[in-house]
C-alpha cells in the first residue's frame, strides 16, 4: 500500500509515482548579468515525485472524503514526511506541495476524478 | 435493443405509420481506463459518458412531405410486437431528440425513410429509456 506519513492517500484507486526532473538547474549568462551565450549551472534541482491516478468511491460524498483527506495534507509551512510508493521504494523528507485534479469529475458505475499530486524535497 | 416491426410507434404525439424496425444502440462516448505501477493490464474501467441512440427505419408506401426535423424534440414510444401475440408485450419509451433524416429508394425495399434521434435523461443518471410490460392492454 503506498502512503505518506503512513495515511493511504492513494490506494482507492489506481495509481502511479513517477520522478520529477533531476540534475542541474542551468541558467543563461545573460539573465544573470554575465552576458555571452553561455549559461551557468546553479546546483542540483530539488527531488520531485509525482503521484498521478484516480479517487474512485462508490457515492458521491465519499468521493468528497477522498478529496478532503488530500487537500487537509496540503500545509503551510510544509510539513515533510515519509513517501512510499508500496512497492519498497520509499523517499524521506518529502512535502505535500500541489494537487491538481483533472477538470470533471467522472459519475459512471463509481464516482472517480483523476489527479495529479507532487511532493517535494526541499534542500 | 432491437424491435422489428414495432406497434404504434409514436413520436412527440405523431404516430409514425409503416415503421419495420426500431434500433436502439448504446456507444460510450468517454471511458476512463487507468493503469498501476504492478503491470501491463489496466486495473480500473468506467464509462463515464455514454449516448442511446436511435434508428428508426419505415418504409413509405408513398410521397411523404411531412418528415421530422432535425432538432424536434418529444417522447418517442413504441410496443414490442412477439410474433402477433399479445401476450407479453412491453412499452418502450424515452424522451428523444432528433438527429437526422435520410431516405433510400432501392427495387427490393421500395422508399424507405430512417429517422435517427438521440435519447435524453430527464436527470443525467436516469436511463433514458424505459421498459414496461403492458401484457395483452
Amino acid at each position: 500500500m503506498s502512503s505518506f506519513k503512513g495515511l493511504d492517500l492513494f490506494g482507492s484507486g489506481p495509481h502511479r509515482f513517477s520522478l520529477g526532473r533531476q540534475g542541474q538547474h542551468v541558467v543563461p549568462d545573460y539573465l544573470l548579468g554575465l552576458g555571452g551565450a553561455g549559461s551557468t549551472p546553479q546546483g542540483l534541482v530539488e527531488l520531485d515525485v509525482v503521484v498521478k491516478g484516480r479517487l474512485v468511491s462508490a457515492t458521491e460524498s465519499g468521493l468528497w472524503a477522498l478529496r478532503d483527506a488530500e487537500v487537509a495534507q496540503l500545509l503551510d509551512p510544509p510539513d515533510p514526511g515519509l513517501l512510499a510508493d508500496g512497492r519498497g521504494r520509499e523517499w524521506t523528507g518529502m512535502s505535500f506541495i500541489t494537487w491538481t485534479e483533472e477538470p470533471r469529475v467522472e459519475k459512471g458505475r463509481v464516482w472517480s476524478v483523476a489527479y495529479t499530486a507532487v511532493f517535494r524535497r526541499f534542500e | 435493443m432491437l424491435v422489428l416491426n414495432p406497434r404504434r410507434v409514436v413520436f412527440a404525439g405523431t404516430e409514425w405509420p409503416g415503421v419495420t424496425l426500431v434500433a436502439v444502440d448504446r456507444e460510450a462516448t468517454r471511458v476512463a481506463v487507468e493503469w498501476g505501477d504492478a503491470g501491463p493490464h489496466p486495473t480500473f474501467a468506467d464509462v463515464t459518458e455514454q449516448r442511446v441512440g436511435v434508428r428508426v427505419v419505415i418504409e413509405l408506401g408513398d410521397e411523404d412531405v411531412g418528415s421530422p426535423v432535425p432538432g424536434a424534440a418529444g417522447t418517442l414510444s413504441f410496443h414490442t410486437s412477439r410474433s402477433g401475440s399479445e401476450g407479453g408485450r412491453r412499452r418502450v419509451s424515452m424522451s428523444a431528440v432528433v438527429t437526422g433524416v435520410s431516405h433510400e429508394l432501392s427495387l427490393k425495399r421500395g422508399a424507405v425513410r430512417t429517422i435517427d434521434l438521440v435519447a435524453v435523461s430527464a436527470d443525467g443518471a436516469a436511463d433514458p429509456v424505459t421498459l414496461a410490460d403492458t401484457g395483452a392492454e
